[in-house]
């Protein structure tokens, strides 16, 4: 799922005014829990969810986890 | 589930059927395949499917007496189909002499052939590819038998060589030897088995009809001692048979086991031959079919498969499959501990409309099946959330206090009037006239009941959530002292009856239909309209006949479509397939579209929903009772999922206030502090991506209020998400003044943990 998100991503998160930074995040689903690298706040850590990211690969995981 | 009830069941479809000429051909000559090489003028290969099964092919291609085609079901349509004389063309046109086959040892034994005619051959012919030593006695000088009393029609060249390549197998072969019953006991002596196929006998026999055994000797007997008759291919099919019981009699296994289908059976497969239009049969220019010709009347073949079901359903057209091999797919998918449900999505994209049942002469009906096996994956955990995740949401919004409310006049209600979920949400301007108009017709106290039957947690398999709602229906019916229920729902009316029979109902349309519409004196242009009947009651004759009652008085004609009463199609919303498989659901709005170019009548709100979105001018039949002006209603734009919402929700405001004059609690009309502009883009995504309009509410009022939002400086838009039960909505959006400008909705089911 990484790589979808744009690193040099033009949004700041809006509480802390911080630039965003690539880290480790924990995404879970079904009771599957999976480490993914995705773009989030350093001080807040609220994550960044591209459309592109949510809309693609992200459906694509959730379908096949669904058939699981 | 019960999968060996599952597994019957798949027996019982005569899908796999071979048929009628197949199963009557007592060696099973697949005549769908070699008539479809010879339609594609390959006669070679159509000489190889003759040889595959047919003995001495060349020969028996040429004197067959065809029992076949007296069973063709072409027969009463311009004729049966001429397989004899296309097998003539095919030895012909196509025979190839065979290749010469690796000789295998012959040690399981030794097995004496008494007569040398066509059941004597095939019996050498099949023992010695089975692996025996054969010696063949024939009393005359040549084999053969009655064969060379086809001398003329077939060439003496040709039956000499089948009989070369016969003796060129190793098979030893005794002319001029003359074998009586005392020789034949002689013959029981020294060899392991005996098959006798001499056409006469000093005595009578005892064959068994299956296994063609003597008593329970190792003496075997076919052809016209076992058949009483002269037919050539009967003969080689004893012959054939013989040998394979003899192979089990040598080999000590069962003699019977597994045998049911041997020679000449009835197939259990029916052909639907309404509609056939009649073509006579190809007539031949010389003694034989020419190429040209023979393709011709290999046209004519109807290829016997039933696929009835398949014709008439979008979802088994769509996934190509038939219910014989959809059951066992099902079986797969459930026996599956670890690994990938590949079928799920298939089985929710059928919309237990039951139409398959009507359609099979055997009665099954994958409805029943695809209820069963959504209640199993629900109760295995194994139901794809997200399938029908939306339809419950709008369920239970419905049986929320935002919509669902009961009100009556005072003291016992004798009716009480329930207009479903879905009719309110499309119509809600209706309703209240509807419930005006009951009042004054019916003499008795009518009330009203806002609420969902709970069909979408019917389709998704949610028993749980089924019985919890029917037992709120059910509680509330005997409060307001056992109405009968006034239903406008077909979905609803299927409910009640299948999880609600304590109360009795009664259609709205059988109620126009008897007190006469609201406005009689309406003028209506007349034209014909088809009626798209919904599938949910597609038993119920009393509402065919009162929406049909209803348009004639009216001022409309009815043309019906091919599909419909008892047979009708699903509009493509049904088991909820529409959230499951849009691209399954436009497949069946498609097709039942294309069935005519009238206009369609329907008395389903998703039905004229689904049909209007696709192009095609609809009436409801409320539209021929309340709209004023039919042009503008025929391709009315369906309100969307979100105005699905409001509808409810605001029709039970207004209800409240106009009939009843009470004022609605304050937080049924709590409104956001910030005004939404959604262009129209926008709207499509919330549709196509199930957003409805309070979820971007929400993630903008918590976005305002927390800043949890994301902010882009060069696009000075902001990016915004809630996790809103199941589910993260993401908004992007700008603040324009007082305004919020939505540039885009999406969504997702994971769940990302914020540390």
């Amino acid at each position: 799922m990484n790589g979808d998100n744009k690193q040099n991503t033009p949004w700041l998160c809006d509480k802390c005014k911080k630039e965003l930074v690539q880290k480790k995040v924990k995404v879970r689903y079904l009771g599957g829990n999976f480490e993914v690298e995705l773009t989030k706040c350093p001080e807040c850590n609220m994550v960044f969810v591209s459309e592109e990211l949510a809309m693609g690969k992200m459906l694509e995981v959730e379908k096949e986890l669904e058939d699981k | 589930m019960d999968l060996d009830k599952l597994l019957e069941t798949s027996d019982i479809c005569i899908y796999d059927e071979p048929p009628a000429c197949t199963s009557c051909c007592p060696v099973h000559m697949d005549v769908i395949a070699f008539i479809t090489e010879i339609e594609k003028g390959e006669f070679d290969k159509a000489y190889k499917v003759m040889e595959k099964r047919i003995p001495f092919a060349r020969i028996i291609g040429s004197i067959c007496d065809h029992p076949c085609e007296k069973v063709c079901v072409r027969s009463d349509s311009g004729g049966t189909v001429k397989i004899s004389e296309l097998e003539k063309a095919a030895v012909r046109y196509g025979y190839a002499p065979p290749k010469k086959a690796i000789p295998i040892p012959k040690k399981k034994g030794r097995v004496a052939v008494i007569g040398g005619g066509i059941s004597g051959m095939t019996a050498a012919f099949d023992l010695d590819k089975k692996g025996y030593q054969v010696v063949m006695y024939e009393k005359s000088d040549r084999l053969g038998g009655k064969i060379w009393n086809y001398e003329g029609g077939l060439k003496k060249e040709v039956i000499e060589e089948e009989i070369q390549a016969l003796m060129n197998k190793g098979i030893k072969v005794e002319l001029n030897r003359f074998i009586d019953k005392k020789g034949l006991e002689g013959l029981i002596g020294e060899y392991d088995a005996v098959y006798l196929g001499t056409g006469q006998w000093e005595e009578e026999l005892q064959i068994h009809p299956e296994t063609f055994q003597v008593g329970n000797t190792s003496v075997f007997a076919g052809g016209k001692l076992s058949n009483k008759s002269c037919s050539v291919i009967f003969s080689a099919s004893s012959g054939r048979r013989a040998a394979i019981s003899i192979d089990r009699y040598i080999g000590k296994i069962s003699m019977n086991a597994s045998r049911e289908r041997e020679g000449s059976f009835e197939t259990p497969l029916k052909y639907e031959t309404e509609g056939i239009q009649p073509v006579e049969a190809v007539r031949k220019a010389s003694d034989i079919y020419s190429k040209d010709e023979s393709v011709r009347e290999a046209g004519r073949c109807l290829k016997c498969r039933c696929r009835k079901c398949i014709e008439s359903c979008s979802h088994l057209t769509h996934f190509n499959i038939s219910p014989k091999s959809y059951m066992r797919q099902i079986n797969q998918s459930e026996r599956i501990i670890l690994g990938t449900h590949y079928a799920n999505k298939m089985i929710n994209s059928c919309t237990m409309c039951r139409l398959c049942k009507e359609e099979c002469f055997k009665d099954i009906s994958m409805k029943d099946v695809i209820q069963e096996t959504r209640e199993s994956m629900v109760k295995r955990g194994k139901m794809p959330v997200s399938a029908h995740d939306f339809a419950l949401k709008d369920m239970k919004f419905s049986n929320s206090k935002h919509f669902s409310m009961v009100r009556k006049q005072p003291g016992k209600a004798e009716y009480l009037f329930y207009p479903g979920c879905q009719l309110p949400a499309s119509y809600p301007e209706y309703i209240g006239e509807i419930y005006k108009y009951l009042v004054s017709k019916i003499n008795g106290n009518v009330g009203i009941y806002l609420g969902c039957c709970g069909a979408p947690a019917d389709w998704a398999g949610r028993q749980d959530l089924m019985q919890e709602n029917a037992e709120i229906i059910k509680e509330t019916w005997e409060d307001t002292g056992k109405p009968v229920f006034i239903l406008a729902c077909s979905s609803c009316c299927s409910i009640f009856e299948k999880h609600l029979p304590e109360i009795s109902f009664v259609s709205l349309w059988e109620i126009f239909a008897q007190y006469g519409l609201p406005h009689n004196n309406k003028v209506s242009p007349k034209h014909s309209l088809s009626v798209h009947d919904a599938c949910a009651t597609r038993h119920n004759k009393k509402i065919h006949d009162s929406i049909r009652e209803i348009a004639v008085l009216s001022g409309y004609e009815i043309q019906e479509l091919k599909y419909s009463k008892e047979r009708t199609k699903c509009c493509g919303y049904g088991g909820l397939v529409y959230y499951a498989n849009r691209e399954q659901s436009a497949d069946f709005v498609k097709h039942r579209i294309e069935e005519s170019n009238n206009d369609l009548l329907v008395y389903c709100a998703m039905c004229k929903d689904l049909l209007v979105d696709a192009g095609k001018r609809t009436f409801h039949i409320l539209d021929l009772i309340f709209a004023e002006d039919m042009e503008s209603v025929a391709l009315r734009k369906m309100p969307t999922l979100s105005e699905r919402h409001r509808n409810r929700a605001q029709l039970k405001i207004r209800l409240l206030r106009e009939i009843w004059g009470e004022e609605p609690d304050m937080e049924l009309e709590k409104q956001m502090d910030f005004r939404m502009i959604i262009p129209e883009k926008v709207k499509q995504l919330m549709e196509d991506r199930y957003i409805l309009m309070e979820d971007i509410e929400k993630v903008i009022d918590n976005a305002k209020k927390n800043k949890e939002r994301f902010f882009n400086p060069q696009e000075k838009s902001y990016l915004a998400r809630l996790r809103l039960d199941n589910v993260t909505y993401w908004v992007e959006y700008e603040e324009k003044d007082e305004d919020i400008l939505v540039k885009s909705v999406y969504s997702h089911r994971m769940e990302i943990v914020e540390e």
